[in-house]
């Protein structure tokens, strides 16, 4: 359990939600969303950490001989983290997409100008 | 034969295949295009159909694990499928929505480019749906959330060359992302707490052992899967996507993607967590329910464009549901599940007639249209029959859900004492009428009154695009007549479903397992509503006979001579209608000259809420912060 | 020969007690008394008692004008779809012990049942065409929105004083409960609500100070402006019927109980009481005030009315 891990995960989601509230640049916004991502996926590849555990690549003829399960850490939070890791470069991708449009039609990327669906 | 287990996957992986078949084969040729995606969306509605028989009817729960990876020793290993009732009385509403929206879409968007590229995201978004509603696993259920999102925002900002496209899509990418974190967050803290990612056996390591990492797990997912069914404050940017998308792909929205908001909380709460006995629960998930009736009503009234009227009256309506569901009861659970199919059915058809507006007239400002029911009569009943069903006027299926959840309601009043349900109840009546009244506006500034100069070609919709509002609204008539029949088959074992776990928990893990957890049942029996009397029916019949020979028959029968206009009618003619001896011009009462009285009286109340809705990305990703936290702080103060 | 007897009976029902010609010849009655005590109070003569009936028979006779602008069949099946309602909701009030139909649920479709003839008036109106009528019925969906708030907090207050912790919506038990601890109304906790109702009367059935949608100064006759002959006749029918089940279903909820055996009596007493609340809560008030304009009554039902009504349910609540 590495303390340090979860209290940053903890920091770059909430320093990720800051960015999106509060910045009026819609690129900045973005970026607080990729923030809060990397943030989670900390978050996710820490919970399934074991102390003194290796990288779970074994084959089955090692797992049948009897290692104890404290050995290597547990490989499933890492799938899950690269499955999120591309889900978030894609939701950035789309996102950033969608920024360049709106610049070529709305000739500005600042969220108070980028209102006109309104009340 | 292929056993009826593989059913489920051979319809989620099937339109997923065609997705991609349809770019690759049918970017060019239309026929083939429109073959495949009617080939998918018929294919996926036959599948899931032909599991009603074991599932609804006999009350088999079907699983099916992914490449055979069976549970070792008491853990999953692998993904899961689980059909119970309630998935299939979800999976229902999905194919019958994807069915109609394909065959809608061929005609409606053939004046559209890149249309290889819209079947292929309307193929992954129903796909998707139809995954998240069938899956047993939870991560699974976040990445069919997280494609869902994809395909919606690449929808919603389609057609890029309309008004708002882009910035719609664009917000609803920014909130719908900050729920699927929190969904995502949650899924982390439960993992680390539970080990495993199949919800049935989350459901069985949850019994009695409440942490705090749990509670905080819950909390989040509850307010993720909030940001997925548009409930206040998270709604913003449905409003603005549901008016902005083509609007078959808006009638996909409102009739699917926040059912499957309401499907995770409903799994989320009564399955997974087991929590609904809880009072204060209940409470909080009533009062989110009745903030968002009553603020999804009065911003539409204040509304000034069909699609966006319309988008308020989906959140309003989805406020009923998570209201009903909140109350743990099972008349509760019953009256909210029907709720949301007759919100799929009706709100479905008031979208699809939006849609026929816009094709035909070019236009869905109400200030701007008027007097169509001349030249599209046929659009004008079906738009009626689709507004007198979400006004709850008897004899449609708004009705019969609309007096369930009354029913509901004022009983959980009275049976806990406690006023604040009581309350509930007459907010819901009155939201009931405002929403009547919101109607009767669309219905005079579009379809009655008198007809534009620049509006005087419209035409008829084309017959495929008839077919499916035809085909919902007389669902909607039969479900509302039938409601007993619906009742039976397909709410009472839903709820039984939700209510009673043991059932979902053993198929998945082995017999035993929910026992040995601790897991008990609970007795559903079917609520009782009486509401029609057969007889009364004739002899109503009987009636509506008299008088209508009394009002045909009776006087001078002027048919025949008014079907010739001629010039010298129009103007001062007896059949001209009366200006008080003025000359006649266009005076039309549109929508935004309607209800004045009403606005008038509300004026604070409408500046500041209007103001609230600014339109900027970040006021709206600050409600739905604040709402987490709140959310998080009432649970922590209250379940535990 | 058991459901030719049934269908026979309920016929009987629906087509003369209570139902149609009942509920048509008392509602004609009420009108025609409203008006001649009306004239009366204002120091005129006034037409004589039967004039509603004179009226209607007269537009029977005449021609139905369809305008161009209009939707031909939203225009005439607009009166029926009233009629029809009001009908029902007829049956589904017991006359002092006599009732045809009861179900479990009998307030809440009459609750349901009272907006449809507003909605009629109000597809009727708009399927005309006409601005004048367009102007009525979105004050008259004003009006609707204003009443209905105080008359579902009467109603549920009603209904928790009946059952007590199980909440009773049949008109039967509501009357046999009356029957047994003495009218509603003397219990007094009741007494704001039956204020409030006294007061939503006017606005359902349309007179003034109430009848901005009407408003015959200013919009010609609002949502009725284009109607003529045999659909005009049936409103007229309606607005009288509907005076005549909103009375009688004050008389029942709050003075009900009262039985004295024999059918034909109680329909008498019945009536009679339902003409004396005609007289105190219409015809009265119509003759003193002037118009109310919309925001005024809007802002009237939904702080004055109401809060009436939410006292009555307080109090019932605390048990009282």
């Amino acid at each position: 359990m590495i303390i340090v891990n979860y209290v940053v995960a903890v920091l770059l989601l909430v320093l990720g939600l800051y960015a999106v509230c509060t910045q009026k640049n819609l690129i900045k916004v973005v970026l607080g969303l990729g923030i809060i991502d990397y943030g989670i996926n900390l978050l996710i590849v820490s919970v399934g950490f074991n102390d003194g555990g290796t990288a779970p690549i074994f084959t089955i003829s090692d797992l049948l001989n009897g290692i104890s399960s404290n050995f290597f850490v547990d490989p499933v939070p890492q799938a899950l983290t690269l499955t999120s890791i591309v889900i978030g470069a894609c939701v950035d991708a789309m996102a950033l997409a969608l920024v360049i449009m709106i610049y070529r039609k709305y000739k500005t990327v600042n969220a108070d100008e980028v209102r006109r669906i309104r009340g | 034969m292929i056993s009826v287990q593989h059913f489920p996957v051979i319809a989620v992986m099937g339109l997923f295949l065609c997705a991609f078949l349809v770019e690759i084969f049918g970017a060019k040729n239309k026929f083939i295009r429109n073959t495949i995606v009617l080939i998918a969306a018929a294919g996926a509605f036959a599948l899931i159909a032909s599991l009603i028989k074991p599932v609804l009817l006999n009350g088999e729960i079907i699983s099916y694990w992914m490449g055979n990876w069976e549970p070792v020793s008491g853990y999953a290993i692998g993904i899961g499928y689980e059909i119970d009732a309630l998935n299939m009385f979800f999976a229902l509403l999905v194919v019958t929505t994807i069915l109609l929206a394909a065959i809608y879409s061929i005609k409606y968007m053939a004046r559209d480019h890149h249309l290889g590229h819209y079947y292929t995201l309307f193929l992954m978004l129903s796909g998707s749906v139809l995954g998240l509603v069938l899956t047993g696993d939870i991560f699974n259920m976040f990445v069919m959330i997280e494609i869902m999102t994809f395909a919606s925002v690449a929808l919603t900002a389609f057609r890029n060359n309309k008004f708002g496209a882009l910035e719609a899509g664009f917000k609803y990418l920014i909130i719908g992302s900050i729920g699927s974190s929190m969904t995502l967050a949650g899924i982390a803290l439960l993992y680390a707490q539970c080990h495993t990612l199949n919800m049935a056996q989350i459901s069985a390591a949850l019994t009695n052992s409440l942490t705090p990492t749990t509670v905080l797990a819950f909390a989040l997912m509850f307010a993720g899967f909030g940001v997925k069914s548009y409930i206040v404050p998270f709604h913003a940017p449905a409003a603005e996507a549901y008016m902005t998308a083509p609007t078959s792909i808006s009638m996909v929205f409102s009739g699917m993607v926040n059912k499957a908001g309401v499907y995770g909380m409903i799994r989320l709460v009564y399955v997974i967590f087991r929590a609904m006995d809880l009072a204060p629960l209940q409470l909080i998930l009533a009062t989110f329910g009745t903030v968002t009736m009553f603020i999804g009503v009065t911003m539409a009234l204040a509304q000034h464009d069909f699609k966006r009227l319309l988008a308020f009256h989906s959140i309003s309506q989805i406020g009923y549901v998570i209201t009903a569901i909140g109350l743990g009861t099972v008349l509760g659970l019953e009256a909210g599940l029907f709720h949301a199919m007759n919100h799929t059915l009706f709100k479905g058809l008031l979208f699809l007639t939006a849609g026929a507006v816009l094709y035909a007239a070019g236009t869905t400002d109400l200030d701007k249209l008027g007097g169509l029911s001349k030249k599209m009569p046929k659009t004008t009943v079906c738009f009626l029959i689709g507004a007198f069903s979400i006004s709850g006027l008897p004899p449609f299926n708004g009705f019969a859900s609309k007096w369930m959840i009354y029913q509901a309601t004022y009983e959980k009043a009275a049976t806990t004492g406690n006023f604040a349900y009581a309350f509930v109840t007459i907010v819901a009546l009155v939201v009931s009428v405002m929403t009547l009244a919101s109607f009767i506006k669309v219905t005079q500034a579009v379809f009655f009154g008198q007809l534009p100069e620049n509006l005087k070609d419209v035409r008829e919709v084309p017959l495929l695009m008839r077919v499916p509002m035809w085909i919902m609204s007389v669902l909607c008539v039969l479900s509302g007549v039938f409601y007993n029949v619906v009742e039976k088959y397909l709410l009472t074992p839903a709820a039984n479903a939700a209510f009673n776990v043991t059932n979902y928990i053993d198929k998945m893990m082995g017999d035993g397992t929910a026992a040995a957890a601790g897991v008990t049942n609970i007795t559903v029996d079917g609520a009782t509503l009486s509401l029609w009397n057969p007889i009364l029916w004739l002899v109503l019949f009987a009636i509506v006979l008299i008088a209508v020979c009394i009002v045909v028959l009776t006087g001078e029968n002027t048919r025949g001579r008014v079907l010739a206009k001629t010039e010298n009618d129009s103007e001062d003619g007896k059949y001209a209608t009366f200006f008080g001896g003025e000359k006649s011009t266009h005076s039309h009462v549109a929508g935004s000259d309607l209800f004045w009285g009403f606005k008038h009286d509300f004026k604070g109340y409408f500046k500041f809420i209007q103001g609230m809705h600014s339109g900027v990305v970040s006021d709206y990703a600050l409600w739905a912060v604040v709402a987490t936290a709140l959310i998080v702080v009432l649970m922590f103060v209250f379940v535990h | 020969m058991e459901t030719i007897t049934t269908i026979l009976t309920n016929a009987f029902h629906v087509l003369v007690f209570p139902g149609l010609l009942f509920a048509a010849v008392v509602g004609l009655l009420l009108a025609g008394l409203d008006r001649k005590l009306l004239a009366r109070m204002q120091r005129r003569i006034g037409p004589p008692l039967l004039q509603p009936f004179y009226d209607f028979f007269k537009l029977m006779g005449k021609e139905t004008i369809i305008p161009h602008e209009a939707n031909r069949k939203a225009f005439l099946i607009a009166p029926v779809l009233g009629f029809v309602s009001l009908i029902v909701m007829m049956l589904f009030i017991p006359i002092f012990g006599y009732s045809p139909f009861s179900t479990n649920a009998d307030l809440i479709v009459i609750l349901y049942l009272l907006t449809i003839p507003a909605v009629a008036l109000i597809v009727g109106g708009s399927a005309s065409g006409s601005p004048y009528a367009g102007i009525g019925i979105s004050r008259e969906m004003v009006t609707m929105m204003a009443y209905e708030l105080p008359l579902v907090i009467v109603l549920l207050t009603v209904a928790k004083k009946v059952g007590g912790d199980e909440l009773v919506f049949s008109m039967q038990k509501i009357g046999d409960w009356q029957a047994m601890n003495g009218l509603l109304i003397s219990h007094w906790s009741l007494i704001p609500a039956a204020i409030a109702f006294l007061l939503v009367i006017p606005a359902e059935v349309g007179t003034q100070p109430f009848d901005v949608a009407e408003a015959e100064t200013e919009i010609c006759e609002g949502p009725l402006v284009e109607y003529s002959g045999a659909p005009l006749a049936m409103f007229k029918l309606n607005t009288a019927i509907k005076m005549f089940v909103m009375t009688a279903l004050f008389t029942f909820l709050f003075l009900g109980g009262i039985d004295t055996g024999i059918i034909a009596l109680n329909a008498l007493i019945f009536v009679a009481i339902c003409a004396v609340v005609t007289v105190l809560c219409m015809t009265l008030i119509h003759a003193i005030t002037a118009r109310l304009k919309i925001e005024h009554l809007f802002k009237f039902y939904w702080t004055f009315v109401s809060a009436l009504a939410a006292i009555s349910l307080i109090l019932v609540w605390l048990g009282l």
